[in-house]
């Protein structure tokens, strides 16, 4: 090329203008960008690894697509997901059969994975036979649906895929839209499989291989993912890509620095600050924050009812009766949530939903009669133990109710425990009594009752094994007429009510808290953020 | 013999005399992580459906269904093959999680401890100079003030004040701005990473995000560094020597900076390394309020889910820190004063 003066006028001009460029470019990438903040890490992209954590659900929802996966409907002004609307994912149509055992799966001919590959049947039966086949965290969680075998799947043609159940379960295809149902680059993955390993799981650890709104554009375990559009994406509710050109999730340990990112507009999302700093947040009015009651999960104190004294129903009836609800609402959790105590109801109650407000009330003199019936006039000595993580709102409620059971003579001490520890005693039933907070993926009342107050796993807190309640849950599983089912319900919770193997205390809310700007939030059943619903307006 | 050959010999002597106790800090980690109530498995199995099951295959994957003595012997094993076993935190290699953390606590470390040094010297210089005077009482209560206010306190403050009020320190999230981009990784200290690279930009955003841990960090060791100074400098300048210099008509700086300083050096450079290893290591705290992602935060967040291997790791990581901080302070101390024999 000849150098003249024209040239060389036009290149400096270009090289005057570039850095201006450059910035414009910037700050419409941050317009397009989602910077979300938390206090917990992402320790894989594989969310059905052992010891995954919520973050790393959190991403790979946005990441995965599944065949089905839940809509979304309105409560209380508040977008939340929608266990009984099931809507197609990489499915573009579900054919249920009318006894409710087969379900025929037509895929959409248009998906496509990361990688440009179609989305085919065989990548669905290969990835539902890992789910069920491999050594992982999605084989208890999808039995609960009755899909327990690879021979369960088969594959009709290129894009039909069927699936079969033996009993009409009304948790099959919920649990389909569940993360850990989703769907691989079944030859991608293979590729990496090795014969320890033949589900390939060391490598979907750190790699994905999904078809998913985002792809993953950078990994740091433990300080933050970066997630990019995928703009080929149609599996949407209207079939376009996601809002954000770019997601970064960020590894936040402090709570008030989480708080003034936000604030200053810094940072556009965040789900887990204190609920003490909410109202000041808002008040200062430069953020919002949507409340939502966690209506898929529920704190409670739970009782051992496997050590003395609390395997006598009159002790957890006498303790239940002590409680100051009111005040342990409003220290532990400044109101910020949904109440589950305080119903009205006694006997059988009136609606066959769960968790919902449990009939119990502060009574002491009711307390104190119970305790000397169950032969304990001048009470006992115990211990109340909580998680350390959460002592922020443990801590205060742990005082009370150590307040309160003195005044009926039960002397309790006070134990805070690391998450490890406080995890293996309550599995080895070895606290008394403990408060926990805890959620179900797929809020339906026999599933509650199957996962947290029946059965060996860690999660039916109490250790509570009433035969009564294997047998109703059971039934209620598989009952299609509607009202049998909620008749069955009502039963088990009203056993529940009498027994008291835990105090239901209230459903906490989710505070998501992003600048005005924000709109879409959606409250999901993992209780983390679907990137693809929230845009900035 | 030469300086630099004596001090590599002496260096030899010190690495190998130190096997013995790197090797009890191994075992003794080991079996005490084992002794700690808590069973990793059982916090891991964190599924919706979680039972026996499931933490009988964490288990087998974290290698704890075989009997404690076996599980010495390929840990030991692994150690030798330079594999520190795998974080469930994280999900990675406890090396490769080390590697990319150390970094960041180093360099935040060495900041922090360069600022402090340079605020602390002269103060306890000036207050050593003038006992009991105005300046004496002001920099003591600095120090008090320093070493009252715990780090999260001072560490939330300066960022409320700089970042939030007055907007002129960038988001305390980190070792840089996310925005911002990453320089080549050679050193994985960012400052000189971006120094190589020549983005000088990314030196600054580095650099910017420093500036308030690395203070937060500074503030709290000003204590001890300026009070052994003050001590010292106070031994030292009523020593003979410093009496000779005076009255040859030695001039008051060449006295104070060269012949007293020099002197009173030795007990600060013993404190210096014990307040170096204290900071890598105990300043978990600043790490989490400035979201930097070091090796204290990291251990810490190991040890409360009973995370064996990156305890585990950590602790070795320490001791070897350890003993080569103490070497290089003895190196210091010859350099110092050259009647110190180390041999």
């Amino acid at each position: 090329m000849k150098l003249n003066r024209r040239h060389l006028l036009a290149g400096t001009a270009a090289v005057a203008t570039a850095p201006y460029l450059g910035g414009r470019a910037e700050a419409q990438t941050r317009a397009e960008t989602l910077r979300y903040v938390t206090g917990a890490a992402v320790n894989t992209l594989d969310p059905t690894m052992p010891g995954a954590t919520r973050e790393a659900f959190g991403v790979s929802v946005n990441v995965y697509d599944r065949l089905v996966s839940f809509g979304r409907k309105q409560r209380n002004g508040n977008w939340v997901f929608d266990i009984d609307t099931i809507r197609g994912e990489i499915a573009e149509k579900v054919d249920v059969s009318p006894d409710g055992m087969t379900f025929t799966f037509h895929i959409r001919k248009n998906a496509k994975f990361h990688d440009g590959t179609p989305v085919t049947a065989a990548d669905v039966k290969w990835s539902y036979d890992r789910a069920v086949s491999a050594r992982s965290l999605a084989a208890a969680q999808i039995g609960t649906g009755s899909w327990t075998k690879p021979e369960q799947f088969t594959i009709v043609d290129t894009h039909t895929v069927v699936g079969k159940i033996d009993k009409p379960d009304r948790l099959a295809l919920p649990n389909l839209c569940t993360l850990y149902a989703i769907v691989f680059n079944s030859a991608l993955v293979k590729k990496h499989v090795t014969p320890q390993d033949p589900w390939g799981q060391n490598w979907t650890k750190d790699n994905t291989a999904g078809s998913g709104a985002y792809t993953v554009e950078s990994f740091k375990p433990g300080e933050q993912v970066i997630l990019r559009r995928n703009d080929a994406w149609t599996g949407g509710v209207d079939g376009k890509p996601a809002p954000f050109r770019r997601i970064i999730c960020q590894t936040i340990p402090e709570a008030a620095t989480r708080a003034s990112l936000i604030e200053k507009g810094d940072a556009d999302l965040s789900i887990d600050l204190q609920p003490s700093d909410i109202d000041t947040l808002v008040a200062r009015g430069r953020v919002k924050a949507i409340s939502t009651p966690q209506f898929n999960a529920f704190s409670m104190i739970a009782f051992n009812t496997k050590m003395p004294p609390f395997d006598n129903k009159k002790v957890r009836q006498a303790i239940a009766a002590a409680l100051p609800y009111d005040s342990l609402f409003k220290a532990g959790l400044f109101e910020r949530g949904a109440k589950l105590y305080g119903g009205t109801w006694s006997g059988t109650p009136t609606d066959a939903s769960f968790p919902q407000p449990m009939p119990y009330k502060q009574d002491v003199a009711k307390a104190k009669a119970l305790l000397a019936e169950a032969g304990f006039p001048n009470g006992f000595e115990t211990f109340f133990a909580f998680n350390l993580g959460s002592a922020a709102f443990a801590e205060p409620i742990a005082a009370l109710v150590k307040e309160a059971l003195a005044a009926i003579n039960i002397r309790v001490e006070i134990q805070k425990l690391p998450d490890a520890q406080i995890s293996t005693m309550v599995t080895e039933r070895k606290l008394p009594f403990f408060i926990e907070t805890s959620i179900a993926w797929l809020p339906s009342t026999d599933y509650f009752f199957r996962t947290f107050l029946y059965g060996p796993q860690r999660w039916n807190y109490s250790g509570w094994n009433d035969e009564r309640i294997a047998d109703l849950a059971g039934k209620a599983r598989f009952e299609t007429d509607k009202a049998k089912y909620d008749a069955t319900c009502k039963e088990m919770i009203a056993i529940m009510a009498e027994e008291t193997p835990i105090v239901m205390l209230w459903q906490p809310n989710q505070d998501a808290v992003m600048p005005k700007n924000i709109d879409g939030y959606t409250y999901g059943y993992h209780r983390q953020v679907d990137f693809r619903d929230v845009k900035r307006t | 013999m030469s300086l630099a050959a004596s001090i590599a010999r002496r260096a030899g002597r010190r690495a190998l005399s130190s096997v013995p106790a790197l090797f009890g800090v191994i075992v003794f980690t080991f079996l005490l992580m084992r002794v700690l109530p808590g069973d990793p498995a059982v916090f891991f199995a964190s599924g919706p459906n979680a039972g026996q099951a499931e933490i009988q295959m964490i288990r087998e994957q974290m290698g704890l269904d075989k009997p404690m003595p076996q599980q010495l012997l390929l840990y030991l094993r692994d150690i030798a093959t330079g594999n520190l076993g795998r974080s469930m935190n994280t999900g990675q290699p406890v090396v490769a999680d080390l590697i990319n953390r150390l970094p960041a606590s180093l360099e935040l470390t060495f900041t922090a401890l360069l600022l402090a040094l340079s605020l602390a010297l002269p103060l306890g210089i000036l207050a050593a100079l003038r006992p009991n005077s105005l300046v004496d009482h002001g920099v003591r209560f600095l120090c008090s003030l320093g070493v009252c206010v715990p780090t999260f306190v001072s560490g939330l403050l300066l960022i409320y004040a700089f970042y939030y009020i007055l907007g002129i320190a960038p988001d305390p999230t980190g070792r840089l701005d996310v925005f911002a981009s990453q320089p080549p990784v050679v050193t994985g200290f960012i400052l000189i990473d971006a120094a190589i690279a020549g983005e000088w930009e990314s030196w600054w955003a580095a650099a910017s995000q420093l500036v308030l841990p690395a203070s937060t960090m500074a503030l709290f060791v000003l204590a001890p560094l300026a009070r052994m100074t003050r001590a010292a400098m106070l031994a030292v300048m009523t020593s003979d020597f410093v009496r000779t210099g005076e009255a040859l008509g030695l001039s008051r700086r060449r006295v104070v900076l060269v012949y007293a300083l020099r002197n009173a050096l030795l007990p600060v450079i013993t404190i210096m390394g014990i307040v170096f290893s204290t900071m890598l290591g105990a300043n978990v705290l600043v790490e989490k309020v400035f979201s930097w992602p070091g090796v204290a935060s990291y251990a810490l967040d190991a040890l409360l889910t009973s995370d064996y291997a990156p305890v585990q790791g950590f602790v070795l990581l320490m001791a070897f820190i350890f003993v080569l901080v103490n070497l290089t302070i003895d190196v210091l101390y010859g350099l110092a004063d050259p009647r110190v024999s180390i041999e």
